[in-house]
């Protein structure tokens, strides 16, 4: 309950630097609002043209980039560390956390806070709300689908940087999987097949962070929902098990960092 | 017979990295090269002693600060650290040291120091009152209520590394490590570190292990100085010692408009300069700094005079040339 407590007391401090400067602040989150917003016009667009793309709607598709959104957005603002964590590795930061009595991934996920985060959090709470065709009955698999998608998305991030333990040329390959994710995760999930399918349920986990989700919201069900669950719990696993690997490495002094 | 704060016995400390051939041939190939970072060194602190580690570059002191703290895991050797082992019991440890890098922040840049202080709190898991107590105490001693409200990152460099040292003793640690504390700062806020440092230390019985360049911080915080090189040990000595030996020379810059400028007194040596610049070596053990001043203002021309002690590696080349 303390770590809990003290996560959530860096969290808001991370948010008060980000909010520090308020023109910049604004300036962040307009500029998303706008980058979003031409995104999803021009999918409106496509769809205004062609109707569905492998059985997906405009619904479906909005369903699928408003969590997207929401859950990118809420992982930069509550987790706001993870996104440029091979670079803290690298430069040793690691070292004032370890002299201090609490766990290391935690301190470094929660004291970083994205200021363009907001933009994507209200982006996507406003597509879901306007165009993903959800009712209040969907709610409660909505909230499972951010969580778990959010944990996903958020391990794969983890997971990605902690190979800045192993190589310092690590932070930008990080970055280019994070987006390769990301970008994954903007398609409808019915275009993909074979090896390209196999990708995107294992490397990079497009399939966990937003196409199964989906599947939870539109046809919700115990099988879905356990899939979903089962899915964020191995990645959480797998990225807590690398850095820890990482970790060990770095303190015997083998890494690169530091 | 009291236990030791800090008990070391051979701790080595070996990093492996590859070093790839010169030219094309480095694309396609390179060599294991090792390098004793700390080669097996022996040494115990006694509590509320204050030891400073000095050495070049290089040397270890970092890593040694590092495996001591609970940071770095070592190759070999056994420490204790207020009887515990610190890579083994890191985070119990964490809860009776406070450590300071001089180059690494514990503070958040754009929030006011005391919000910072007020999340290290529940890192420590703190009591308010004990808190509240506590920083009242350093903001006083220290000088802090101006910039107790003020965001770190627009802080100058030595009032930040008063809130960092500040922010290292709040929880009220046993023993202090510091890493290059002074590092970067100018004289005014170097003489407020050190004094607070020592004052700190000495009132509260507390135990202090600092790595430092400056000569200064040596003899003015510490009382024993332990001089590595290669990552051994060569001299482990009282400061009082040292500074008999080795840190009783200063040296004296004059800038003139004319000529070099002549002073003749015993212990006092010349450098080799350029033009209107004179550098003179002044063994304090036989003339006093303001004596040589005295006579270089009466040979008159002199536009500026600075006093400097020597670089510490020259200090520890003497270190080194008398050990052998």
């Amino acid at each position: 309950m303390r770590l809990v407590r003290l996560y959530f007391e860096e969290v808001a401090a991370a948010i008060r630097c980000a909010f520090a400067d308020r023109a910049n602040f604004a300036i962040q989150v307009g500029g998303m609002l706008l980058n979003n917003g031409v995104f999803l016009a021009l999918w409106w667009m496509f769809f205004a043209g062609f109707r569905s793309v492998g059985g997906w709607g405009l619904a479906d598709m909005a369903l699928m980039l408003g969590l997207m959104m929401t859950l990118f957005g809420l992982c930069g603002v509550l987790l706001g560390g993870y996104r440029d964590l091979a670079a803290t590795i690298l430069r040793g930061e690691i070292d004032a956390i370890l002299t201090q009595p609490t766990g290391v991934l935690p301190r470094l996920l929660a004291r970083e806070s994205s200021a363009t985060a907001w933009g994507d959090i209200v982006g996507g709470l406003v597509v879901l709300t306007l165009f993903a065709h959800l009712g209040w009955r969907d709610l409660p698999a909505v909230a499972l689908a951010l969580v778990c998608g959010m944990a996903v998305f958020a391990s794969a991030g983890i997971a990605f940087a902690s190979l800045a333990f192993w190589a310092a040329g690590a932070r930008s390959f990080a970055r280019d999987l994070t987006d390769f994710t990301l970008l994954f995760s903007s398609y409808p999930g019915s275009i993909y097949r074979g090896a390209v399918k196999v990708v995107a349920f294992t490397v990079l986990p497009a399939g966990f962070v937003v196409m199964l989700p989906v599947k939870l919201v539109r046809a919700p069900g115990w099988e879905s929902a356990g899939l979903v669950v089962l899915g964020a719990a191995l990645y959480m696993a797998l990225a807590c098990g690398l850095f820890d690997l990482g970790l060990r490495r770095y303190r015997r002094g083998a890494s690169s960092a530091g | 017979m009291t236990t030791p704060a800090i008990t070391v016995r051979q701790l080595r400390k070996t990093y492996s990295y590859g070093r790839r051939a010169p030219g094309w041939r480095g694309i396609l190939s390179s060599e294991t090269v090792t390098l004793d970072a700390v080669a097996g060194v022996d040494f115990e602190v006694a509590r509320g002693e204050r030891v400073a580690i000095i050495g070049p570059n290089g040397a270890g002191k970092s890593t040694t600060l590092k495996m001591l703290s609970g940071v770095l895991e070592p190759t070999g050797g056994s420490a204790e650290v207020l009887g515990l082992t610190p890579w083994r019991a890191r985070q119990a440890l964490a809860y009776r040291i406070g450590v300071v890098f001089g180059q690494r922040s514990q503070l958040w840049a754009e929030l006011p120091a005391r919000d910072s202080f007020r999340l290290l709190r529940r890192v420590y898991d703190q009591e308010a009152a004990s808190f509240e107590r506590r920083l009242g105490e350093l903001t006083e001693r220290f000088g802090l209520a101006e910039i107790l409200n003020q965001p770190v990152g627009r802080m100058s460099l030595g009032q930040r590394m008063r809130c960092e040292i500040t922010a290292s003793l709040l929880h009220g640690p046993e023993l202090l490590f510091l890493d290059e504390p002074t590092i970067g700062l100018d004289v005014t806020a170097k003489a407020a570190i050190r004094d607070f440092v020592r004052d700190h230390a000495r009132d509260h019985g507390q135990t202090v292990l600092l790595t430092s360049h400056d000569t200064r911080d040596i003899e003015l915080v510490c009382e024993r100085v332990i001089v590595v090189n290669r990552g051994r040990i060569v001299v482990d000595q009282p400061t009082d010692q040292l500074r008999k030996r080795f840190l009783g020379r200063k040296v004296i810059t004059l800038q003139s408009a004319g000529a070099a400028i002549a002073v003749d007194l015993p212990g006092v040596t010349t450098r080799p300069s350029q033009a209107h610049t004179t550098i003179l070596e002044v063994d304090t053990r036989q003339v006093r700094v303001e004596q040589v001043i005295a006579a270089a203002l009466a040979a008159g021309g002199i536009e500026d005079v600075t006093i400097e002690d020597p670089p510490m590696e020259e200090v520890i080349h003497d270190i080194y040339a008398a050990v052998g």
